[in-house]
């Protein structure tokens, strides 16, 4: 394979270096320049993270072969802050608290710059417009903006420099002011290291081999080929564990590998550690399995009939947990209302979609320490499983929670971790693995998908009497933080309202769809969802304003909870009546449409359009029309 | 990922040729890439080995572009950023700025080529609306017999169905020639999913000239993302031809649009939503050049 002889200039030095002609220039700047400034968070040119100049000119460094590189001056986040001085635009994402897990914050910063140097005068429609390449999971984005305006007012001397600098504490206390954060600088400089920034001498690249099938079994596995090859260093299967398999946070079903059989699309059969990435790719394909498939539960109905297919053996009726609340005397409470409200609900899966997807790096130390640098969200967790599963006493397992790029509850669960222990300590070197985009969406755990049925009785007053709620929750194929989403779904599930007589019932269910696990709200989004919805009927049934059907029913002090919490506190009124303030609500019933007077008012987003800098600003004079 | 043993990066359209020649069912042709890297990726085709890329982007030829007796000379390696930086492009080409600026995003527009993204032959590829309204004819170069050899096809000829073109296997996209448009009206519509990096569920674009009644001397639509090739939009085009916009009468020609929609998914969605289009870029159309459309008759008796 003939090699490229790269010579560019990288910020502002002159560099000359052998590449493979496949590399990407974001293979070339992180994996041998060692500018891990530049991140890869899709490598299909759809997030930003990767973003460098290139002549002067931004572009996607994930989809620029680095053949292209030749002879051209290349920027990236590193050369923006000079002898350690901050730029403007970074210092103006540090004042303005533009980052948060801090992954996509080097891209955004090269967006922003390039915006405004291109238009220095951009409005905040036009650095919208600009910066519409770059993804962020974390800020909403607004303080995103807030910063490119900010540096926009300093650089051309509308606002002092002194803009920049922290605000000062009123009367030497924090509360009501803006307090810059102190991690913020290793962020928008780049200098943060996640774990897939992280390298060590001699360490091995770490490639999984995944299952095609939703549920088989594993008739047999072979991995000799792979282990034969050139630059293979390691392969781990279910067979490499030493102690008791199993992880999970409430029950421990999930094996390290697919032990015996399969149950999801995506799931982890065998790991290989190899010199290099392409090495390890390429002995994926030397694997063989034979795989008798078995019929797949892609519904939690279908799985919870009697003589449907079992996916494990310890829940022959594929149910990971049921959580039942019974609260006074439904059937009672029905017979006092004077209507009675039935509907259902569905909420779909969702992906956390991080910035930074999973990944790893793990060596064993000189005492015999199994070491695991991961973003865990849960790494004392971790390590007390780890250490059952590799029967090793705790102190020889170490887990280094990482900077987390992004979690929202989906890097809770320990789904590879274990797989590079094993690997580390079969290979004796240091090993790294990075979850592709695609990898991370189609193996890590989604938000539960869930079905509601809910029945509500009420007064014509609109005091609610009776209401009895039975959620579905698809667990997927191995039980994660299940059980406890489905609890917390269970508690919350009437709300914040106090309801008498209540039957709740929330199940959680294994099918063979992508396991479900922790996602933000922990289970309760999709019980409020369908409370919210209902209440909203229920509304406009009774011909009530849907505040006052709330406010009517809502908890006070004093009340107590479904689950018998006595509340000596409760704010819920008081938030009632600040968003019906700050919504400019006009009074009346639900379901008005477009009749409705308080829509478009003032604070709310006007619609999406393109073609802000065609309007003013450098691009408008060639524009021979308006609009 | 893809992988490759050699990438060449000619800088003459005869070397180019010449190695495309040699390599003969082993090199690919990339420009801008962009949509190259993400297709070799799981989920699409996977693992991807080509032997040998070809780098067609620095071929002075395939960069340049030009206005010359009423017709645009296109280098087929022109990047889609260059018609929002380029003032006589923006000119000649008036619908071409509002095509770019819906194209995935600033950074990926300096490197995607308006050549690749027509050879690509996407049904949803947002370079052929704007490229069938200017009757855009496509040249295409060989190496044969010691020499380049060269031949030249209308862009309707071209695209023969998703991912399919004329194009032979020995031929590279050269020169995209087609109507300069100065003077018009023009307008592209695009629905999508977001408006950054989106590919388009329909596109729309529109070319129009008035006389000086304000009636319609030429007008020009082609639609995409709605059937496996996009298409003119000549019934409604004749329909409307030496008439006066009116709003009515747009409305009424719009709804021959929903006849174009013949994809395999969404269609209905797509009926409702091209009659639409078709309205509102042409009342853009109308306005840019020069004019507003006349309301509708039963609000002007009401005015």
């Amino acid at each position: 394979m003939p090699e490229l002889d790269i010579a560019a200039t990288v910020n502002g030095r002159k560099i000359r270096r052998k590449a493979q002609p496949w590399q990407r220039l974001l293979d070339y700047l992180r994996d041998d320049l060692n500018l891990t400034g530049t991140k890869e968070g899709c490598g299909a040119g759809e997030c930003g993270t990767c973003s460098v100049f290139v002549d002067g000119t931004l572009v996607k460094s994930c989809l620029m072969p680095v053949a292209k590189a030749q002879g051209r001056t290349i920027e990236t986040v590193e050369s923006l802050a000079r002898s350690g001085e901050m730029s403007v635009v970074q210092r103006a994402f540090h004042k303005a608290g533009a980052s948060q897990c801090g992954y996509c914050i080097p891209g955004m910063v090269m967006a922003a710059t390039a915006t405004l140097r291109l238009d220095p005068h951009a409005d905040r429609e036009k650095i919208k417009e600009r910066m519409g390449g770059n993804i962020c999971r974390c800020t909403g984005y607004q303080k995103i903006f807030d910063a490119v305006e900010l540096a926009r007012d300093v650089i051309n001397g509308h606002l002092p420099q002194t803009a920049l600098l922290e605000t000062e504490a009123k009367d030497g206390g924090y509360i009501g002011t803006n307090v810059r954060r102190i991690d913020a600088p290793s962020k928008v400089t780049g200098a943060l290291r996640y774990a897939g920034d992280m390298v060590m001498p001699g360490m091995l690249h770490v490639q999984v081999l995944r299952s095609p099938h939703a549920h088989a079994r594993i008739v047999s596995l072979d991995t000799r080929e792979a282990e034969a090859m050139d630059g293979v260093e390691a392969v781990v299967t279910s067979a490499d564990v030493p102690g008791v398999d199993g992880f999970g946070v409430f029950v421990c079903d999930q094996p390290i590998m697919a032990r015996d059989k399969v149950r999801y699309v995506g799931e982890a059969i065998a790991a290989v550690a190899a010199e290099d990435l392409l090495t390890a790719r390429r002995a994926l394909e030397k694997i063989k399995i034979v795989y008798e498939p078995l019929p797949g539960l892609f519904d939690p109905f279908a799985a919870m009939q009697p003589g449907a297919p079992v996916l494990h053996d310890y829940a022959p009726d594929n149910l990971v947990k049921h959580i039942p609340i019974r609260v006074g005397d439904i059937e009672q409470g029905f017979a006092e209302a004077a209507l009675v409200v039935e509907e259902t609900y569905e909420t779909q899966p969702v992906e956390h979609a991080y910035l930074e997807t999973e990944a790893g790096l793990a060596f064993v130390d000189h005492d015999g320490v199994v070491t695991v640098h991961s973003p865990s969200q849960n790494i004392t967790h971790h390590r007390h499983m780890l250490a059952r599963i590799l029967a090793l006493p705790i102190n020889k397992v170490r887990m280094v929670m990482s900077p987390v790029g992004g979690g929202f509850g989906g890097k809770e669960d320990m789904i590879y971790q274990g797989m590079l222990a094993l690997l580390a300590m079969k290979s004796g070197r240091p090993v790294r693995l990075v979850f592709t985009r695609e990898e991370s969406i189609a193996s890590t755990a989604k938000r539960h998908p869930s079905h509601t049925t809910y029945r509500m009785g009420l007064t014509r007053e609109g005091r609610i009497t009776a209401a009895k709620i039975r959620i579905v929750y698809d667990g997927g194929a191995y039980g994660l933080s299940t059980e406890g989403v489905i609890r917390k779904g269970a508690i919350l599930a009437a709300g914040p309202y106090d309801v008498p007589n209540l039957q709740v019932d929330t199940y959680g269910v294994y099918t063979n769809n992508t396991p479900s696990g922790a996602f933000r709200s922990f289970g309760s989004l999709q019980s409020q969802f369908a409370t919210e919805s209902h209440l909203d009927l229920c509304a406009e049934l009774l011909g009530m304003d849907p505040f006052e059907l709330r406010l009517v029913n809502a908890m006070r002090p004093g009340s107590t909870t479904h689950t018998k919490q006595p509340l000596s506190s409760c704010a819920m009124t008081r938030v009632l009546e600040a968003a019906r303030i700050a919504s400019n609500w006009e009074p009346g019933v639900a379901g008005r449409g477009a009749t409705r007077g308080d829509l478009d008012g003032p604070g709310t987003r006007p619609p999406m359009t393109l073609g802000a800098r065609f309007a003013t600003g450098p691009d408008s004079a060639a524009m021979s029309e308006a609009g | 990922m893809l992988t490759c043993d050699d990438y060449l990066v000619p800088e003459t359209l005869d070397a180019a040729l010449r190695l495309l020649d040699e390599q003969a069912g082993k090199a690919r042709i990339v420009a801008g890439c962009t949509d190259l890297l993400p297709w070799a990726r799981e989920g699409r085709a996977g693992d991807v080995h080509v032997p040998v890329l070809i780098d067609i982007s620095k071929i002075g030829e395939l960069q340049a572009r030009h206005v010359e007796a009423g017709r645009v000379r296109l280098g087929a390696a022109t990047p889609f950023q260059r018609f929002l930086d380029d003032p006589p492009m923006m000119t000649a080409l008036p619908m071409m700025p509002r095509c770019a600026v819906w194209f995935a995003d600033d950074q990926i527009r300096e490197a995607a080529t308006l050549g690749g993204n027509l050879v690509n032959a996407s049904p949803a590829g947002d370079g052929f609306p704007p490229m069938l309204v200017a009757n855009a004819e496509i040249e295409l170069a060989r190496w044969e017999e010691g020499k380049v050899a060269r031949r030249s096809l209308p862009i309707a000829d071209f695209m023969q169905g998703p991912g399919r073109t004329a194009i032979a296997p020995n031929e590279i996209m050269t020169t995209i020639v087609c109507d300069a448009l100065e003077g018009y009206g023009a307008s592209f519509e695009k629905v999508g999913h977001r408006r950054s990096l989106v590919i388009s569920v329909a596109c729309l674009c529109a070319a129009v000239k008035l006389d000086a009644q304000g009636r319609f001397a030429d007008v020009r639509l082609a639609i995409g993302g709605v059937g496996p090739v996009p298409q003119r939009m000549r019934d409604i085009e004749d329909a409307l031809h030496g008439q006066l916009p009116e709003e009515a009468r747009l409305e009424t020609a719009a709804q021959l649009g929903a006849a174009y929609v013949r994809s395999r998914s969404r269609e209905a969605y797509r009926r409702a939503v091209v009659p639409g289009f078709v309205v509102q870029a042409l009342l853009t159309a109308v306005k840019r050049a020069g004019a507003s459309a006349r309301p509708r008759e039963t609000e002007l008796a009401h005015a």
